[in-house]
């Protein structure tokens, strides 16, 4: 066992020596988490740009809009088309003549909006529809006011002085558990940094499989083995070498995340647990690759390919909630999915050890299954020569 | 110019046969443009299951009636209401039996005829999910209508002009609402679908790592000492770099044209003129090129080069919006739009819009632009891989 340990310590420390993993592994997960809780979390309302003929409507609007934190620029109708097409606005609004002409006449009004296809776009749509929700009742309410005997200008003096009397209904959302309660409003980052985590852990095993691949090239394993190591101390140095590695980038992406962005991990032992596990099933996967591929630069080809494309598929960079059933299926074929399952329990829920067994088993499956393929494929190629 | 010729096809043909280069110029992008096709795709295209929800509301009161119908007679939601007693709802909602309680408060109509604050419970379930905001928000619009009825009433009572029925006044101001809706308007031409911009952008994302692939060989080949050996052969020292160079660019046209052309064709998109699309994609590659060049002096080591021009390519596709798109404005918007990616996919845009060579001069521009300061510095930075 402890010659085992001294092979893993080896990798470790090759893992935490090597200057070119600075970027990858301690820069960019968090320039992703940044950037996914900037894109999807929508700390602001989005961008609209508003066009159309200047009047009553177009001030409502951008008043209304405003007030719900949103981002206008007033532009020219082309330019409000084009500022959607090239991303640099949510949402265009065209406020045409017909619909300001009914606006002052009292009548129904349709605006024309171009959604773009940013993350936030859709809920940007939502918040211009709501605007005009409040507008239409506003008329409703002084054209009640007028048909009643009142003129307009007293009509609106008199809804102002009913705002200072009259107190909204309203409805409060809750949630059946307590802690779920507190979670309730999931954190702008906590779900980009979830996702991350899961997303390198496995995509730095899979790189990491080219250390294993330079080994065997270089002749340093079969060195290793001409030394009092038997093979299956060998083995296992490598699985538990792998696992060490995913681990620490675990909770490396954990801690700074917790530490830079504020996420809450809840639990932390138990998130910590699920990204080990989920580690074992990424180290796993670095062996089979390391021992079946000769290339190191085609095993990292693979190795990117293989690890964007499980990510995407299990949820990382865009939530599994949203996917539609036969992808929801598909996505549960990969562990990642598992994986965010149980993440998203310990974070969102407050789940305790016996909330997460079920998923944890199947990652430990997963794990099992991938690390006898990979120690066997492993075993064969020390005695292949490179 | 045939020594030109001959090395850059022999450096054509080492690459080919290295399996690398087609797994990240080709393989690669076309799995994630199918994958992320399917999971963003999806964004659409959202399916509504049927909710169960728990309501208790007060017997004999109107405005608590009207939050009940309106749940039963939604027609974008299928809602299996259970119409019960409050205990009772907040009781379903926690056994997991209903995925929504909403419990109407007793005295509803009473609370907010006199003007107090009356308060909907909506307690979400384990299963609360995307159903669940859809009904929320509807109670929201209830809410929102019978607000706009007393503040109606309210303000008909405290007018100074006359008496007011306020009864009247509050179901007035709800019937003489508006409709103001929103119509699907008409996008520029310009705008890239969905799955356009997926296309382009990880087109333009592995690009650089393509391109990267053959600058980068130069780096490789002077660790090895080939370098020193061809530098020795009877020909322009000048002529080895030319060669590393046409062998990037030949890789980077051919893998980004064999990429629009396949995710044209997988996913039904359609990039226009193709006079105009050439000739964006000439500018990228020639930006993409020069940037791998700037790398290429900069670093000490092959592998130091890897990794600089890999973190390039990640960030310069990212920003583009090659994994989902982005959306900033003011100085970010400013700094993105040099991007060349964002450029090259701009450009795109507009020739899928029906543009031609004519109207893609500021896209070019910006590519060539780059290309340009690119190939200066890295004729002026130093070396350092020579000096190490």
């Amino acid at each position: 066992m402890r010659t085992a340990l001294a092979i893993t310590a080896v990798e470790l420390r090759r893992f935490l020596k090597d200057r070119s993993n600075i970027f990858f592994v301690f820069v960019f997960p968090l320039l992703l988490v940044l950037f996914i809780g900037a894109q999807f979390g929508g700390a602001s309302g989005g961008r609209v740009a508003v066009s159309g003929v200047d009047g009553d409507l177009r001030a409502a609007l951008v008043t209304a809009l405003e007030a719900d934190d949103v981002t206008i620029t007033v532009v020219s109708e082309d330019e409000a088309r084009e500022l959607v097409a090239r991303g640099r606005a949510d949402v265009g609004v065209v406020v045409p003549d017909e619909a300001a002409a009914a606006y002052a006449a009292g009548g129904d009004v349709a605006v024309p909006l171009v959604v773009g296809s940013g993350a936030q776009s859709q809920a940007t749509a939502q918040r211009v529809q709501s605007a005009l929700d409040a507008l239409a009742l506003d008329q409703g309410q002084v054209a009640a006011l007028t048909s009643a005997g009142l003129t307009p200008e007293s009509a609106r003096q008199a809804l102002a002085a009913a705002d200072t009397v009259v107190q909204p209904a309203r409805m409060e959302i809750t949630n059946v558990s307590e802690i779920a309660q507190e979670f309730a409003g999931l954190g702008q980052f906590d779900y980009g940094a979830a996702s991350q985590v899961l997303l390198f852990v496995f995509l730095i095993s899979l790189a990491g499989s080219t250390t294993l691949i330079q080994s065997r090239r270089l002749g340093a394993t079969r060195r290793m083995l001409a030394a009092p190591v038997t093979t299956g101390q060998a083995v296992v140095g490598q699985a538990l070498g792998r696992l060490a590695i995913a681990a620490t980038q675990g909770a490396y992406i954990m801690a700074a995340s917790s530490l830079l962005f504020g996420v809450d991990w809840g639990n932390l032992a138990l998130a910590f647990l699920v990204v080990v596990v989920f580690g074992l099933v990424a180290a796993g996967a670095a062996m089979v690759l390391g021992s079946l591929v000769d290339n190191d630069a085609a095993a990292g080809g693979v190795g990117v390919g293989v690890g964007l494309v499980l990510g995407a598929l299990g949820g990382a960079m865009y939530p599994i909630e949203l996917f539609p059933d036969t992808l929801r299926t598909v996505a549960h074929a990969t562990p990642h999915a598992w994986a965010a399952e149980a993440l998203a329990e310990v974070q969102r829920h407050g789940g305790g050890l016996v909330d997460i067994l079920p998923e944890l088993g199947v990652l430990l499956g997963f794990a099992a299954v991938l690390l006898l393929i990979g120690a066997w494929t492993l075993r064969r190629s020390l005695a292949r020569a490179i | 110019m045939r020594q030109l010729l001959v090395m850059t096809a022999s450096d054509l043909r080492q690459h080919v046969r290295d399996k690398s280069v087609i797994i990240f110029a080709v393989l690669v992008p076309l799995a994630l443009m199918y994958v992320f096709n399917l999971t963003f795709g999806s964004m659409d295209s959202l399916e509504l299951e049927p909710i169960d929800v728990a309501v208790s509301a007060p017997a004999d009161d109107d405005l608590a009636a009207s939050v009940v119908d309106t749940l039963a007679g939604l027609d974008a939601l299928q809602v299996n209401l259970t119409q019960t007693d409050e205990d009772e709802a907040r009781q379903l909602v926690r056994d997991g039996e209903v995925a929504l309680a909403v419990v109407v408060p007793e005295g509803f109509t009473e609370t907010i005829t006199s003007g107090r604050e009356a308060v909907v419970d909506v307690v979400e379930g384990e299963t609360a999910g995307i159903e669940a905001q859809v009904v929320e928000t509807v109670v929201q619009t209830v809410l929102d209508r019978v607000n706009a009825g007393t503040r109606a009433a309210t303000a008909g009572v405290l007018t100074s002009a006359g008496p007011v029925d306020p009864a009247a006044v509050a179901q007035e101001a709800v019937r003489l609402a508006p409709a103001f809706t929103t119509t699907e308007g008409e996008a520029s031409a310009e705008q890239l679908s969905f799955s356009a911009s997926l296309v382009a952008g990880q087109a333009g994302l592995f690009l650089l790592f393509t391109v990267g692939f053959g600058v980068l060989g130069l780096l490789t080949e002077r660790e090895q000492g080939t370098l020193a050996r061809l530098r020795s052969m009877p020909m322009t020292p000048g002529l080895i770099v030319a060669a590393k160079a046409l062998t990037a660019y030949t890789l980077g046209v051919v893998a980004t044209g064999v990429l629009l052309t396949i995710g044209s064709l997988f996913f039904d998109v359609g990039f226009g003129s193709l006079p105009a699309v050439a000739v964006l994609v000439l500018s990228v590659v020639a930006a993409g090129v020069s940037l791998v060049f700037v790398v290429a002096r900069i670093a000490r080591t092959a592998e130091q080069a890897q990794i600089a021009q890999s973190i390039l390519a990640m960030v310069l596709g990212m920003s583009a919006g090659a994994f989902f798109p982005i959306v900033a404005g003011g100085l970010l918007g400013t700094i993105l739009d040099l991007n060349p990616i964002a450029a090259f996919m701009r450009g795109l845009g507009i020739t899928s819009g029906g543009g031609g060579l004519a109207d893609i001069g500021a896209p070019v521009a910006v590519m060539l632009g780059f290309a340009v300061l690119a190939t200066l510095a890295s004729r002026l930075v130093p070396d350092r891989g020579a000096a190490a």
